[in-house]
């Protein structure tokens, strides 16, 4: 029985693992690095971890589901560089611009159509999710540079960027809101029969199908939700860079994946929750301040972020094996 | 005649399924009465599990038709069968291990309630009935929020059978239910099996390889071969020797086939 206890209690370290290791850490950062400890700087690290936050719901979602997507990076991207050229200084130089929010609808509805595309490969076809999305990931990137011709857009109107220029109680408002979607889409997850749809094919495909669960309209609505969260973090991103290049948002993908793993969502789907994924963005942004603070080479940064995703796939495998 | 008494639950009637080349089924009848247990038999490939998997709503057949309760029924799907009342119980017990006891229960079947567009889960509710199903298999449970991989064999084999003592309303299929179990756990299932039974009058098939626990449950058994049934026996009248030398094909029977039916069905 002792055994029986210690496992169980091995199994809850296990499972908030993200929030142990950022406590110790910022604990750790807030000793030992001179300027690190300032609300300013929490502030500043939570305010840095919008995009990824965002886009880790979008992985989640999908990654709960048992089915991987890597093209949020570059769907982000692509709506960035979208809404920028539709709502900035003017399309084809005609002088032309797009209302800001009509933008994002159509920034909305190319992440659906390019969620669905993925959708339609993996179920249609029966591809695996990983080759899909790997292929789309680079095609919509070449996309977006092809179409602006390598070029950026920058000087957006104030009515854009509103979403990340007003700050309430000095916190800009994207902030509150990628709370605010964290407590929604959790609610979604744990509460209602779509979210527990995506729990039951994560978990036993096969089980799912027997029992008259819906599998391919929901992995359908998964990947056109994940297609439409990518998209709506372009419009942030065009947002806050007040304009947008066909490279925004580089990077993103490797960042977000390593915050969906460490905050304890299993590559092998069915397990996780966005209370531990919102720890693994905050743990990823921390340590990114911590190097700008200390000025380290950025190549350092790579060789943490490597490291901590190494291990949090060791735990999650230890998980496993203590079955 | 007693026999135009019993209701027929399931009639599948000439029913034929060809993979590609291979003919799985080929022109299968069978009746299901009502309160009624068939031991369905037969040698791997014979296609027993094609069979369940038509009944079951998985694939349609090519030919053929299926009735239940007297009604035509075409199943578009697993769900489909379900709601019609056909449920199954598979040989690997298909459980979601990411999942607790409850959540298994009500797989396909989440109890949920509108609002503002949202399907809410009614958690307490499902809770509530997910009790009274486990008490009823009487298998003790320290929790039933953990989740279902870190369970023991015999409480997994209890969430699983919970949902046809639950949800089962016409027809049962176990489509080998004791095949992945201990001496205990099986005895534990039969028991489970007669008295879900006499609790609620239900028509169950029963695939299994184990001809004691098919002589010890069914009351008819049906043997295939080749994707054809080959003979029908009533328990009381046969013994496992006939139904092994019908499986193996040493015997040949058809000649009288249709007299056995009728003396099948007393």
């Amino acid at each position: 029985m002792r055994d029986h206890g210690s496992k169980k209690i091995f199994r809850w370290v296990i499972n908030n693992i993200v929030w142990i290791i950022l406590i110790v850490i910022i604990v750790m950062f807030s000793i030992t690095i001179p300027g690190f400890v300032s609300v300013g700087n929490y502030i500043n690290i939570v305010y840095h971890s919008v995009f990824i936050g965002v886009l880790a719901i979008a992985v989640s979602y999908c990654l709960i589901g048992g089915n991987l997507d890597l093209s949020v990076e570059s769907m982000a991207g692509f709506g960035a560089i979208v809404s920028a050229w539709l709502c900035g200084s003017s399309i084809f130089a005609s002088g032309y611009q797009v209302n800001p929010y009509l933008g994002l609808l159509i920034v909305l509805g190319i992440g659906a159509l390019l969620g669905s595309i993925n959708a339609f490969f993996v179920l249609k076809l029966n591809i695996n999710a990983f080759l899909v999305t790997l292929s789309t990931y680079i095609i919509v990137r070449g996309i977006a540079v092809l179409l602006t011709g390598g070029q950026g857009v920058s000087r957006l109107p104030d009515s854009f960027r509103w979403i990340d220029t007003i700050r309430l109680l000095d916190i800009p408002l994207m902030v509150y809101l990628m709370f605010i979607f964290y407590f929604v889409f959790q609610f979604v997850l744990r509460n209602t029969r779509f979210g527990r749809h995506i729990y039951i094919i994560g978990g036993n495909p096969t089980a799912a199908y027997n029992f008259g669960v819906n599998v391919k309209g929901v992995i359908l609505r998964v990947f056109i939700l994940s297609g439409m969260l990518a998209g709506f973090t372009g419009w942030l991103i065009a947002a806050r860079t007040n304009g947008a290049t066909p490279t925004s948002a580089n990077g993103f993908l490797f960042e977000t994946l390593a915050a969906v793993i460490i905050g304890g969502v299993s590559m092998t789907g069915g397990v996780g929750s966005l209370t531990g994924v919102i720890g693994g963005v905050i743990l990823m942004s921390s340590i990114h301040s911590a190097i700008n603070i200390l000025a380290i080479s950025p190549f350092v940064t790579e060789v943490v972020r490597g490291s901590l995703v190494l291990i949090a796939i060791v735990l999650d495998s230890l998980k496993r094996l203590l079955k | 005649m007693d026999a135009i008494e019993k209701k027929i639950v399931l009639k599948v009637e000439n029913v034929s399924k060809n993979f590609g080349s291979v003919v799985a089924l080929n022109d299968v009848s069978l009746d299901v009465y009502e309160d009624e247990v068939v031991g369905l038999v037969g040698d791997n490939g014979a296609g027993k599990s094609t069979l369940i998997k038509i009944l079951s709503g998985v694939f349609p057949p090519d030919k053929g038709n299926l009735y239940l309760g007297g009604k035509k029924v075409h199943f578009k799907s697993p769900s489909d069968a379900q709601n019609k009342g056909v449920e199954t119980v598979y040989q690997d017990l298909a459980l979601c291990g990411n999942l607790d006891a409850v959540a298994n229960l009500f797989i396909g079947r989440e109890v949920c309630r509108n609002f503002l567009g949202l399907e809410i889960l009614q958690k307490a509710e499902m809770d509530k009935q997910a009790a009274d199903v486990l008490g009823r298999i009487g298998t003790n449970f320290p929790s039933v929020h953990e989740q279902v991989e870190y369970m023991s064999g015999g409480q997994r084999q209890a969430v699983a059978l919970g949902r046809f003592v639950a949800w089962g309303q016409k027809l049962i299929l176990l489509d080998e239910p004791t095949a992945a179990l201990g001496v205990r756990e099986t005895g534990h299932v039969l028991d489970l099996v007669a008295k879900t039974r006499k609790e609620k009058g239900v028509s169950m098939i029963l695939i299994s390889h184990n001809l004691q626990h098919v002589f010890q449950i069914a009351d008819r058994i049906v043997v295939m071969r080749h994707g054809e049934v080959v003979g029908e026996r009533l328990r009381s009248q046969t013994n496992p020797d006939e139904i092994v030398s019908l499986i193996t094909g040493a015997v040949l029977v058809s000649q009288d086939l249709k007299e056995e039916i009728t003396i099948a069905n007393p």
